[in-house]
């Protein structure tokens, strides 16, 4: 029979159109983020062939995962002492990537046989998907590191600009790390609030900047920046620097977060200069 | 501030930007690495806060502490707090000021990562309630011996004031890893800091004492500081230690940490005094075995592959996990650098040929 899988592009959809591939080799895949996109993504293509529709309806992960990768399917893989997310963050996090396809990620997660292929495969298409959560990963804690959010209205806000689709990770993250304040991450022309519920709202919910704008809180000043440069600055050894070591820990790709980072990164590569117009005005 | 801060530049690892640690989910971390004071009554003849130097001294209170730390929080500049300190009198009144500062924090809330430089001679009941507030604590050893240390830090005893301290720290850890379990609070490993080149001890002799400290201690990591001459102290006219030897001993202390091997393994790789060279000590260690290589990445044990130069503890697990192996590409998708690797390594039968095998084959 030849068969066509339309699938939804969740953790849940990805994994039962695994499931399903391996059962239909040779099925053809399409996805959608939602049933309405799918149905008219079909109409326009004009297929008249056997659809199967999967993860349009809420199904048990954790179950689905066993079945696509066995009983021990949550025993952590580990190579050395870098711990890997398990298949289903795996996924979650492949699926986030700006250039997923995710058709591609069902092929290879039907190709794979055990779990451990996931992370340590030798074909192009399995490494690609490795790459992709790695790199998604690495942006997240990018972000974790360099983002530094002010306070707005009361509210610790981050603007952010991130590559690959991690506002909500990045917002519960600062959530959890300031639990005693509501937090925002603001992305274009949406925010995810984290800690919510200081303004009767859902611990976390997705609105609009200007619908953050309207809540008011207190104003808290903030002149960190100012005391953290001269932190920074304290740190150095001109003659003992290993600006190779330097540059790692703050990649020129991290300096655009934010204004702070983006300072920071131009001492690495310029140095501290040891003469400022405060100095001048002192002579 | 900016004193205090500063004071903490000379024993910062491997200078590259602030403070900077790992949390458990293998993110890179920054730190507010500061001294409570720079007054100190010890004399140990390297340090910029030396008694007898004449510099300006200042403190900061536990409350502006607090503060600083939490506006920098905040702002997630950093994720948590390195408190050291210069000895306010004795060991005992420093170690409570530190823990007053940690308990404010932990009252207040706080929930980053503190790590605490505790002073020689930190007293037991000090370092048991330390531990509870505390992520990470540990005791600077700085040099390798009684006698380096007696020559180095006079006020302090080596055996008493250090390894009595080390071995505390290791139960303290032990016993509160138990109590808080797993997804608890974050108890680092026990650490300690060598302050390179101001004794006059060989890399030799610090290896193997890190490699002693790993086994009695629990030691995870060790951090070095190179020596820097500092004015107006006794050793201003010495010649400081080079940055690439700081280098190569962190090199050296991952092939005992990562690696599985031990200090007597590496007696090869040092010069005739006992100083490392300015090369890859794993590459060294490689080229003084030439007959164990080229290896079978096919067959290989774990413990061979480590020892191939471009193939790390990473890479080599996942070798195992992948075999077989047909080309370099799949090898290099594995993670292992190719061009170190490839005149250690055989796949299916083929290797890179060298001058010896050139030799052989014409003749």
């Amino acid at each position: 029979m030849f068969l066509i899988i339309g699938f939804r592009t969740t953790v849940e959809g990805v994994l039962l159109a695994c499931l399903k591939l391996r059962q239909l080799p040779d099925a053809h895949l399409m996805y959608a983020e939602g049933l309405e996109e799918l149905r008219r993504m079909i109409d326009f293509a004009g297929v008249e062939r056997d659809i199967e529709l999967v993860g349009f309806e809420p199904a048990p992960i954790t179950d689905l995962a066993e079945s696509a990768f066995g009983k021990h399917w949550d025993r952590h893989v580990s190579f050395s002492r870098r711990k890997e997310p398990d298949p289903i963050h795996y996924i979650d996090l492949v699926l986030r990537h700006a250039n997923c396809e995710p058709s591609e990620l069902v092929r290879t997660l039907s190709s794979s046989e055990n779990v451990t292929s996931l992370y340590s495969g030798k074909t192009q298409l399995q490494k690609r998907c490795y790459r992709y959560m790695r790199e998604v990963s690495l942006s997240y804690h990018r972000l974790c590191m360099f983002a530094r959010p002010s306070f707005v209205k009361g509210i610790l806000t981050a603007d952010i600009k991130p590559e690959h689709r991690i506002e909500d990770m990045f917002c519960r993250w600062l959530a959890k790390k300031n639990p005693d304040l509501p937090v925002a991450v603001v992305h274009g022309d949406k925010a995810w609030i984290g800690n919510g519920d200081f303004f009767g709202l859902d611990r976390f919910v997705v609105v609009t900047p200007s619908f953050l704008g309207d809540l008011a809180a207190i104003k808290i000043s903030d002149e960190v920046e100012q005391l953290w440069d001269v932190y920074y600055d304290s740190q150095m050894i001109d003659s003992r620097r290993n600006k190779k070591q330097a540059k790692k820990f703050q990649p020129k790709a991290a300096s655009s977060v934010s204004g702070m980072s983006m300072k920071d990164r131009y001492k690495v590569e310029r140095g501290i200069s040891p003469c400022k117009l405060g100095d001048f005005f002192e002579m | 501030m900016r004193y205090l801060a500063s004071g903490t530049k000379y024993d910062s690892c491997n200078q590259s930007a602030v403070c900077h640690a790992f949390a458990p989910d293998g993110r890179c971390i920054q730190l507010y690495k500061t001294l409570l004071t720079n007054y100190c009554s010890g004399e140990c003849t390297y340090c910029p806060n030396r008694c007898e130097r004449d510099t300006p001294r200042v403190s900061l209170s536990p409350e502006e502490i607090v503060k600083i730390t939490w506006s920098f929080y905040r702002r997630n500049a950093i994720e948590g707090l390195f408190l050291s300190s210069g000895v306010i009198g004795d060991a005992e009144n420093t170690s409570e000021k530190q823990l007053e500062v940690a308990r404010k924090l932990r009252a207040q809330g706080f929930q980053g990562y503190i790590h605490m430089r505790l002073m020689p001679g930190t007293p037991k009941y000090l370092l048991e309630e330390i531990a509870d507030v505390a992520n990470k604590f540990g005791v600077n050893a700085e040099t390798t011996s009684s006698i380096n240390y007696s020559e180095v830090c006079p006020n302090f005893d080596y055996s008493n004031d250090v390894l009595q301290r080390l071995k505390w720290t290791k139960e303290l850890i032990i016993e509160k890893r138990k109590e808080v379990g797993y997804g608890g609070r974050i108890i680092g490993a026990n650490d300690t800091q060598f302050v390179v080149g101001a004794a006059s001890e060989s890399d030799r002799e610090i290896v193997r004492t890190v490699d002693k400290f790993m086994d009695k201690y629990d030691l995870r990591r060790p951090y070095f500081m190179s020596f820097d001459p500092v004015p107006d102290t006794p050793l201003e006219h010495n010649a400081p230690s080079p940055q690439w030897r700081e280098v190569r001993l962190y090199q050296t202390s991952y092939l005992l940490k990562d690696y599985g091997l031990k200090a007597k393994d590496l007696d090869e790789i040092y010069t005739d005094t006992g100083f490392l060279k300015d090369r890859d000590p794993k590459i060294l260690l490689a080229q003084c075995n030439p007959e164990m290589f080229p290896i079978d990445v096919n067959n290989a044990s774990l413990q061979e592959l480590l020892l191939v130069p471009g193939i790390g503890p990473v890479s080599a697990s996942r070798i195992i996990q992948a075999r077989p192996f047909n080309c370099e590409q799949e090898l290099a998708r594995m993670g292992v650098v190719i061009t170190r690797a490839r005149p250690y390594i055989k796949i299916k039968g083929r290797c890179q040929t060298n001058l010896s095998a050139f030799m052989e084959a014409c003749s």
